[in-house]
């Protein structure tokens, strides 16, 4: 409860009171579970030390007790029935906020991984999809339902050792505070020495894996034999380092064990001396104090287990949150953004020329229209208008385009542009200039961070990216092969049904057909991951070949920079030929034949797009570009 | 199984550590008994109104049982745990000198990454076996048996009884949880292998997804995965639970048979009744120390699948290098000459592809001469060196060495006399001069001063920290190191697998310069992926999907315009691609 409250006070509410949110009933109704879990672990006591006091005080016969022993058998399986209907409950909340929390990092992570491409590696991601989100188990199916157990029960059992007998009650509640204190330090003095640990811990631990990933190089070496005896120092000091850190925890529970057993020592003599001295007790009641003594410690202790089961889970949950939260600016950031365009389209271009005020007029009500979900005839109407079929090649307008990075201080600065329909364009600059970025950001697979890329006079925006990359095709420099046959990853190339004959002329306009022979299954043979592998050179021609089928009106291309064989070189450079023929092509350019052939260079230094001119004219107005042409032959001819 | 043998025979060395451990569990078990057993009969007790010292002397005992129960708690949990990881150690140590033998035909997949970590993490939940899958049957089982003695001198029937709670709750619960488990075994694991592989597909092919319209439908059956694998961990949960809340009413219901046994007993006057209250006590609290019992069958199934899978990863490794490990060859190359080399009609397959990678390779390296392989990526370049350093055998074909062929060669002779610089050459958390992974300890601070300078590193201190896989260095630094290591061996035989490829022209040059001073009367044979500078060797040999397509020199090769000359001109178009990351 008070999470919540401070959550909403943080103006962006937590994740995780927002989750619980979602589980209210649920929780109220572990709440009244305990409640009764409580009066039946009371009533258990009571009926058992009831049919003690009568067997053994009173002598009564065992037929006489048939009705108690039944009745304490029933309490006993009720009281099972409830402490599993918690446990039913914090499984079925806790597979409901794991299904909620994967769900939510698997939609960000598709909304855009190029933006977080650069600051974690995919293997991260998965581990934060799967294991991360596991750990956060913990918190819904144990802490959640311990801790309400933990805060009800043993308060009903104190009001019940209270009415019993007063000095009992006052022996627990003043040794039960300990418990959680002590939970507390084991806590903070652990976590203390293994901050204080932490470089030794992580210098131990990596030693075993980082000797597997060398072992070629050990051996190569002639070291294998010293880093076996290495593996062993290491793990052996691991665990000193890390027995100093336990040793600390298992004195505080030593402490804290200590406290429990003397409280019911002293609960025991005190009852004792009730009993022997003052005799002003039955032996009824001190039994079951006797009885309902352990239930309170045993539930405190549960209570600080499930704590720090919690934390680990609330290490994970803020985890994830960071990484939706890091996300999430960026989507709000953008949201915010497109408006910001809007408003200027209005003004700087509005005086200037009136069309783009209306078209961002139309983009404003289109995305509208699109979470309406019904369009007025008028609209769809002038929805095509504006991106009419025969339009393509389209005109690609980049307007005041930059882009950032979230975390790093890369910047990219386009400024504004006209690729014309049909126009052949080469991107060309040293690594690291921001050429990838900027056919991203011209493809529309990256949010610019202000300005917009114009697709036939029309901002590229969520709503119409669908329409827009029906037309385009891009070729990485790494194609991507799924799981699947050779036939349906080229078929993927297209969204309309391809016949068969289609796929294998375009595989063979790719120089596919001697692969497919090689191949036992032809063309239905699975490659990708699980399947038959394939060289660089037959993904870029499957590539192609994804290409062919789908015949783009601009094409998206990252010339390759090393490794290809002669053949799929020579394939390559024909099919681009061959596509450009209608289509507008943008090439990452590192071939000089490429260059020189291209309408058009933009050249880009240090995230800023410095020129944009034909080969020749760039040689002579810009000296960068004429001294990285120099530099590059130089170093090859010589 | 071999790996439960492995772990068995490193849990006898442990077993000082092991038995004090069981020792204190075992104390703190009987002295949490007794204590909750003398409570009880301490309050039944008064009701005799017994004199006042024989109550004085009981609870002076509850309260020293009760030191004693944390007592031995505490040093149980030392010392379990220092086994746990001591025993982590054994296992390490074994598994890499089992390992040690299979690289790099276990290494050589595209993803020995992935099993890589497989095998550490499998290892690391081995580890867990002993503390919580053998360890705590032990505990219970000798608790229990103290119990049912105790309990045995006032009533054997009573005992009997708790002998029954024992087998219920150590043995038939978790069986029964394991039957469930059988059900649902492995569906969990293939989810989430499911959910992984789907979640990298996504997030590797993003680009060709959202161009080609596919990402719509591939975040779809993300989410379908997603909720399948959460429906499958649910279903797992359960079972466990069920286990769980079984064995509290077992507990229960011992308890109760106790109280309604001890009726007739006491009815009958077979048992006195100042005992009850102390038996039930009793029952109540010897199974507190088998509730771990519940979840033990989790774990179980876990370090079994660990193990398993340990033992078919090395079963698999191991029988494809079988024979090799019984008769070590023992022939060596002489000293101080240089090597020559010869493949004769070499083919090879890596036994988890589909095609060969060399068909039909004949080669000569003739004894101090200097060969570049050039071709595309993926021509089978790198394969040839790895053959030549005996790090695979050849499917077909014959690889002499000095007239040796490598099979009759000692391979640990053949590394010692050859520098070698490979592809992705591996760094180890350490210092620079760790990482130089010298043969012994007779070369001078100098002399590793000018290595480094030789290579273009001159601003390294051989003190310099290097993190694990060498993520501090730049590639080109990686590079620059590597090529140090190798010219601070003394082999006569040097086998370069890219070695300059990330650094810039000028450096390049420098670095090759100073390898060629040092190998000028060596065999030398170099995979390139740049063709600048070749003029100067003696031999250029130009690989395509696993077969030789030209040999000869620079000036040879390129007058007859075949395929190095056209891969020449293509590098020439080339702008913008070469520049070194650091420059």
């Amino acid at each position: 409860m008070k999470k919540s409250k401070t959550g909403r006070g943080r103006q962006k509410s937590g994740l995780l009171p927002e989750l619980m949110a979602a589980h209210q009933k649920r929780t109220l109704l572990i709440r009244l579970l305990s409640l009764a879990l409580g009066a039946a672990t009371i009533g258990q006591a009571v009926l058992l030390a009831q049919a003690v006091q009568r067997i053994f005080v009173e002598k009564a016969a065992p037929a006489s007790l048939i009705a108690v022993f039944a009745l304490l058998l029933g309490v006993m399986a009720v009281r099972t029935l409830l402490a599993h209907a918690n446990g039913r409950i914090g499984l079925r909340i806790a597979a409901d906020a794991k299904k909620e929390l994967r769900a939510r990092l698997l939609r960000t992570l598709a909304a855009n991984p190029l933006i977080t491409a650069r600051q974690g590696q995919t293997g991260g991601k998965v581990s934060l999809a799967l294991d991360t989100v596991d750990e956060a188990d913990g918190y819904f199916s144990q802490y959640t339902p311990k801790m309400i157990e933990a805060s009800i029960i043993p308060l009903l059992i104190l009001i019940a050792v209270f009415i019993l007998h007063v000095p009992s009650g006052l022996i627990l509640l003043f040794t039960a505070p300990f418990i959680p204190l002590f939970m507390a330090l084991i806590g903070i003095q652990t976590k203390h020495k293994s901050e204080e640990k932490f470089e030794q811990l992580a210098r131990f631990s990596g030693t075993f894996l980082d000797s597997l990933q060398g072992l070629v190089t050990l051996k190569l070496f002639g070291r294998a034999k010293r880093q076996e005896r290495e593996i062993e120092r290491s793990s052996l000091s691991y665990r000193d380092a890390t027995m100093d850190i336990l040793r600390v925890a298992f004195t505080n529970t030593f402490a804290l064990e200590t406290i429990v057993m003397l409280g019911i020592g002293i609960v025991a003599l005190e009852l004792a001396l009730q009993l022997v001295v003052f005799k002003n007790m039955q032996f009824h009641t001190a039994f079951l104090i006797l009885l309902l003594v352990p239930e309170f410690y045993n539930l405190l202790k549960n209570m600080g287990t499930a704590f720090h089961g919690g934390r680990t889970s609330l290490g994970a949950i803020r985890n994830i949150e960071l990484t939706l939260a890091e996300n999430g600016i960026r989507e709000t950031q953008t949201a915010g953004q497109s408006d910001n365009q809007s408003v200027r389209g209005n003004t700087v271009t509005g005086s200037t020329m009136m069309g783009s005020t209306v078209t961002s007029d139309v983009d404003a009500a289109s995305d509208l229209g699109a979470s309406r979900g019904d369009q007025t005839p008028a609209f769809a109407a002038s929805q095509e208008d504006s991106v009419p079929e025969k339009s393509f090649p389209p005109a690609i307008e980049l307007s005041e385009l930059s882009f950032h990075y979230g975390s790093d201080a890369f910047t990219l600065n386009a400024g504004s542009l006209l690729i014309e329909p049909g126009q052949q364009i080469a991107i060309v600059g040293k690594s690291g200039s921001g050429k990838t970025t900027l056919l991203h950001l011209i493809a529309g697979l990256l949010p610019p961070s202000s300005g917009e890329v114009r697709i036939a006079g029309r901002a590229l925006t969520q709503a119409s990216e669908d329409d827009w990359f029906k037309h385009v095709t891009y070729i990485t420099q790494h194609p991507y092969i799924f799981a699947g046959t050779v036939a349906e990853n080229i078929a993927i190339g297209t969204d309309r049904d391809v016949s068969r004959t289609e796929i294998v002329q375009a595989a063979e306009a790719a120089g596919l057909s001697a692969l497919a022979a090689e191949l036992e299954h032809g063309y239905d043979t699975i490659v990708g991951d699980g399947g038959r592998g394939l060289s660089g050179g037959e993904k870029q021609r499957l590539a192609l070949a994804r290409a062919f089928l789908k015949r783009p009106s601009v094409l998206l291309f990252d010339e390759p920079t090393v490794g290809l064989d002669l053949h799929t070189e020579r394939i390559l450079m024909q099919a681009i030929a061959e596509l450009s023929q209608q289509a507008t092509v943008i090439t990452i350019a590192h071939r000089l034949h490429t260059i020189r052939q291209a309408d058009r260079i933009l050249f880009m230094e240090q995230g800023r797009l410095i020129g944009s001119g034909s080969h020749e004219e760039l040689l002579d107005t810009l000296p960068p570009y004429a001294q990285m042409v120099e530099i590059q032959r130089k170093g090859i001819t010589t | 199984m071999s790996e439960f043998s492995l772990f068995f025979r490193a849990m006898l060395k442990e077993r000082k550590d092991i038995l004090l451990s069981i020792l204190g569990g075992f104390l703190a078990g009987i002295a949490g008994v007794v204590l909750f057993s003398a409570s009880g009969y301490l309050i039944a007790k008064t009701v005799f109104v017994p004199p006042l010292y024989t109550l004085i002397l009981l609870t002076s005992l509850v309260k020293i049982l009760g030191l004693v129960r944390a007592a031995s708690r505490y040093g149980e949990r030392l010392f379990s745990h220092r086994a746990t990881f001591s025993l982590l150690s054994r296992l390490r140590t074994d598994f890499f000198a089992r390992l040690v033998p299979l690289a790099p035909g276990i290494l050589n997949r595209k993803r020995s990454g992935d099993l890589l970590a497989r095998i550490v993490g499998d290892i690391e939940s081995l580890q867990f076996y002993f503390l919580r899958v053998a360890y705590p049957p032990i505990i219970v089982v000798s608790v229990f048996l103290a119990t049912v003695l105790f309990a045995s001198f006032f009533s054997i029937w009573i005992a009997l009884l708790l002998m029954l709670g024992m087998l219920i709750t150590a043995f038939a619960v978790p069986a029964f949880v394991r039957i469930g488990q059988h059900k649902t075994d492995g569906r969990v694991r293939r989810q989430r292998a499911a959910l992984s592989s789907e979640t990298t597909e996504l997030l590797y092919g993003f680009i060709d997804l959202k161009v080609y319209g596919r990402l719509q439908q591939c975040e779809q059956a993300l989410l379908a995965a997603s909720g399948e694998l959460t429906e499958a961990q649910q279903s797992d949960a359960l079972h466990l639970l069920r286990g769980q809340s079984l064995h509290s009413f077992v507990t229960f219901f011992v308890s109760w048979g106790v109280l309604v046994l001890g009726a007739f007993l006491i009815a009958n006057g077979s048992m006195a009744g100042v005992f009850l209250a102390m038996l039930i006590m009793a029952s109540m609290t010897v199974f507190d120390e088998s509730a771990a019992l519940a979840t033990l069958p989790a774990y179980k199934r876990d370090s079994a699948f660990a193990a398993n899978r340990l033992g078919e990863t090395f079963a698999a490794a191991e029988s494809n290098t079988d024979g090799k490990a019984d008769s070590k060859p023992a022939a060596k190359l002489e000293r101080d000459a240089a090597v020559s080399v010869e493949l004769d009609n070499v083919h090879f397959r890596y036994a988890e592809d589909w095609r060969p990678v060399l068909s039909g390779v004949s080669l000569q390296f003739e004894a101090g001469s200097k060969t570049a392989i050039v071709g595309p990526s993926g021509s089978g370049k790198t394969s040839i060196l790895e053959l030549i350093l005996k790090l695979h055998a050849p499917t077909e074909g014959r690889i002499v060495l000095n007239g040796t062929p490598i099979g009759e060669l000692d391979a640990e002779d053949l590394w010692s006399r050859t520098n070698v610089v490979l592809q992705a050459g591996h760094f180890f958390r350490g210092t620079v001069r760790d990482n130089l992974l010298l043969e012994d300890d007779s070369r001078s601070e100098q002399e590793l001063l000018n290595v480094l300078e030789q290579v273009n590193l001159p601003g390294k201190r051989l003190d310099d920290l290097i993190l694990e896989k060498g993520e501090n260095l730049s590639d080109g630094e990686k590079q620059r190191l590597a090529i140090a290591r190798a010219l601070l061996k003394s082999g006569r035989l040097w086998l370069l697998d890219e070695p300059t490829s990330s650094l810039d022209y000028v450096t390049e040059r420098r670095v090759l310069e100073a390898m060629l001073e040092r190998a000028k009367d060596d065999t030398l044979v170099m995979v390139c992926h740049r063709l600048a500078g070749l003029e100067r060797m003696d031999q250029i040999v130009v690989v395509d999907r696993g077969v030789i397509v030209e040999t000869g020199t620079y000036d040879q090769l390129m007058q007859i315009r075949g395929y190095f000359y056209e891969m020449k001109q293509i590098e020439r178009q080339m702008i913008g691609s070469f520049d070194d990351a650091e420059a």
